[in-house]
């Protein structure tokens, strides 16, 4: 506008020309004034009219102060003195803390633990616009404070936890204690904005020393091996054992029983004969012994007979007869 | 010339008429001078009028500027050097003093990245690195916080909050935390190995006595069992042939007689023998 005021006063051109457009506008006066109002009308339409859409909420400032507030649907504002900012309220925005996509970005993944390791932490934090006046007229940049504020609540957060609980059980918990402090954070500055998820994506060593902390989980699943085994060799021995005991025991048990048994075989048949020898005592023993010496005679091939009064003589040769000599003393 | 003259006037009273009001907008704070001077402020949104081309309306943030300090290295009371880098939100609460002293957002984020990272090395300084990165954290930055805002007063300024976004160790020092780490987690994993190793040896040696325990056992029962399978045995054949002792030893010489000889026994028998008792004499 100012350029335009410092052109006027260039020189008689341009008035030369004003001077022009007026004649003619003067004169097509009639005919054109319909058009000028059309023309004036699709001017105040084009600016005046807005569309709010689904979700979204229109906020109207009236000489610069919010007078209005419009839900979804077409909506008319006063050109110059009304202005519009539509903002939508439903959509879920996005961030990603510690990455872009795929690729990681180390200066901002990595971080601290409360016992001085460095990790490599990857969040996503979800959010949408609560309240659209203070997005707008509260806080600069809200979508920016939103990403530094993840950035200063993760830190926070992990900072205060030990390397082993971030990498394993203790996620869950640095998940929600961000979200709170994000949450906190957000609120102090006026910004509007909820938070509707903060996701660990991951957290990881640094490659630096990720080989040493794949060797933790390999020792941790040999140790878990080298029990495994033990027990195996715990369940193989044991009932085998058991077998064992139980064999031997079962062996024992039949030796006794049969010792019983065959004792009282044995008495039972010493006290049969005993019985019948006792009632015929002497031709009962002389028959016994001799057919005793029938059946042990009759099995021997060689059998030699010394007359008593050449027995002496006859010892020295008789080995000459061959092994397996028995000498043998007639009875009683 | 005279329809000109009307123009140009038209034209002027234009600009006269639209520099003689501004609107302030939601989220803005002005000061309005005359020629230079300070006349007032200006904190509602709204309609206002000013003298034209005299008064200049001088607008300012409202809102709430987030202003990310540029990472510094600092001491800590262990002496050992800390990599942070400070985001301060603050806003404009006096705007007159704020153009003065600052004039603007750039001028005021200078100034207020001097007060920070002057309160950070004094409050850093008073503390060990590991209570910087855990627990003292929060209480540490309230103070900061605290005593930069009293500070940034004098600029018309005030500040929400100063938190420290990255709390990190210098490079060069980084190299030495992953040989830390790494000494640290090759421990964990000896200790565990060291542990499987334990775990199995005690398995396998529980193991080992329970066996012995139970076959010792068992030859207890055995021996016990066998023992009295003899004892028992031992009665029952005393008491039967303590019924008649010598014809036990009898019959029984007589079947160790038969039960000890073969066809290859040779067997050499005196006619003296009982057998033969009637070989010379048959007469009784």
């Amino acid at each position: 506008m100012r350029s335009q005021f410092d052109d006027n006063g260039q020189g008689p051109d341009i008035s030369e020309v004003v001077a022009q457009v007026s004649e003619t506008f003067k004169r097509n006066l009639r005919r054109l004034g319909p058009i000028i109002v059309l023309v004036l009308a699709a001017a105040v339409a084009t600016l005046g009219f807005y569309q709010v859409g689904p979700g979204e909420v229109g906020i109207v400032r009236t000489w610069g102060a919010v007078t209005a507030r419009t839900d979804a649907g077409l909506h008319f504002i006063l050109p110059i003195v009304q202005q519009v900012d539509v903002v939508n309220v439903e959509t879920i925005r996005r961030i990603e803390v510690g990455f872009r996509g795929d690729k990681i970005k180390p200066v901002e993944a990595q971080m601290l633990t409360g016992d001085e390791n460095i990790v490599e932490a990857q969040m996503i934090i979800q959010y949408r616009v609560s309240d659209p006046e203070k997005y707008l007229f509260r806080l600069k940049d809200p979508d920016d404070a939103l990403h530094a504020s993840a950035e200063v609540a993760l830190r926070s957060v992990v900072g205060r936890t030990n390397i082993d609980d971030v990498i394993t059980t203790g996620r869950g918990r640095v998940q929600t204690e961000a979200r709170q402090l994000l949450q906190k954070l957000m609120d102090q500055y006026d910004s509007g904005l909820s938070v509707t998820e903060v996701k660990l994506q991951a957290v990881d060593p640094p490659d630096e020393v990720k080989e040493a902390f794949h060797d933790v989980v390999r020792a941790r699943e040999e140790k878990e091996q080298l029990i495994n085994q033990a027990k195996g060799y715990q369940e193989d021995v044991i009932p085998k054992a058991k077998g064992e005991a139980r064999q031997i025991e079962r062996e024992a048990e039949a030796y006794r029983e049969q010792r019983v048994l065959r004792a009282n075989g044995d008495a039972e048949k010493f006290k049969s004969i005993l019985a019948e020898y006792s009632k015929a005592e002497q031709v009962t023993r002389r028959r016994l012994y001799l057919e005793t010496m029938q059946r042990m005679l009759s099995k021997i091939e060689k059998k030699v007979v010394v007359d008593q009064s050449i027995a002496d003589s006859a010892v020295p040769i008789l080995p000459l007869l061959g092994q397996g000599a028995a000498p043998v003393k007639g009875g009683q | 010339m005279n329809r000109v003259g009307l123009v140009i006037l038209l034209i002027v009273a234009t600009f006269v008429g639209i520099d003689s009001v501004f609107v302030m907008q939601e989220g803005q704070v002005a000061i309005l001078t005359q020629f230079g001077e300070y006349k007032y402020s200006v904190n509602a949104p709204g309609l206002y009028g000013k003298v034209p081309f005299a008064d200049t309306v001088h607008r300012m943030e409202r809102r709430i500027i987030g202003s990310d300090t540029p990472p510094a290295e600092f001491l800590t009371r262990d002496k050992k050097k800390l990599v942070t880098d400070p985001v301060t939100r603050w806003k404009i609460i006096d705007p007159l003093t704020f153009y003065k002293t600052v004039r603007d957002e750039s001028g005021a984020k200078a100034r207020l990245d001097d007060i920070i990272n002057s309160e950070l090395r004094g409050v850093l300084a008073s503390q060990d690195f590991s209570e910087i990165i855990g627990s003292a954290r929060d209480p540490l930055m309230q103070e900061v916080t605290r005593a930069a805002r009293k500070q940034a007063l004098r600029f018309g300024v005030q500040i929400v909050d100063v938190r420290i976004k990255r709390a990190d160790l210098p490079t060069e020092v980084q190299e030495s935390v992953f040989k830390r780490m790494q000494a640290e987690r090759s421990r964990i994993a000896k200790r565990y190995r060291a542990q499987g190793e334990e775990e199995a040896q005690k398995i396998r040696a529980d193991t080992d006595k329970d066996k012995a325990i139970l076959l010792a056992k068992a030859y207890e029962l055995a021996q016990k069992s066998r023992g009295e399978g003899d004892a028992l045995s031992i009665k029952v054949y005393a008491d039967a042939y303590g019924g008649d002792p010598e014809f036990y030893a009898f019959t029984k010489s007589l079947e160790t007689y038969e039960g000890s000889i073969d066809k290859e026994t040779t067997m050499v028998l005196s006619t003296d023998s009982d057998l033969f008792r009637y070989l010379d004499d048959p007469k009784k």
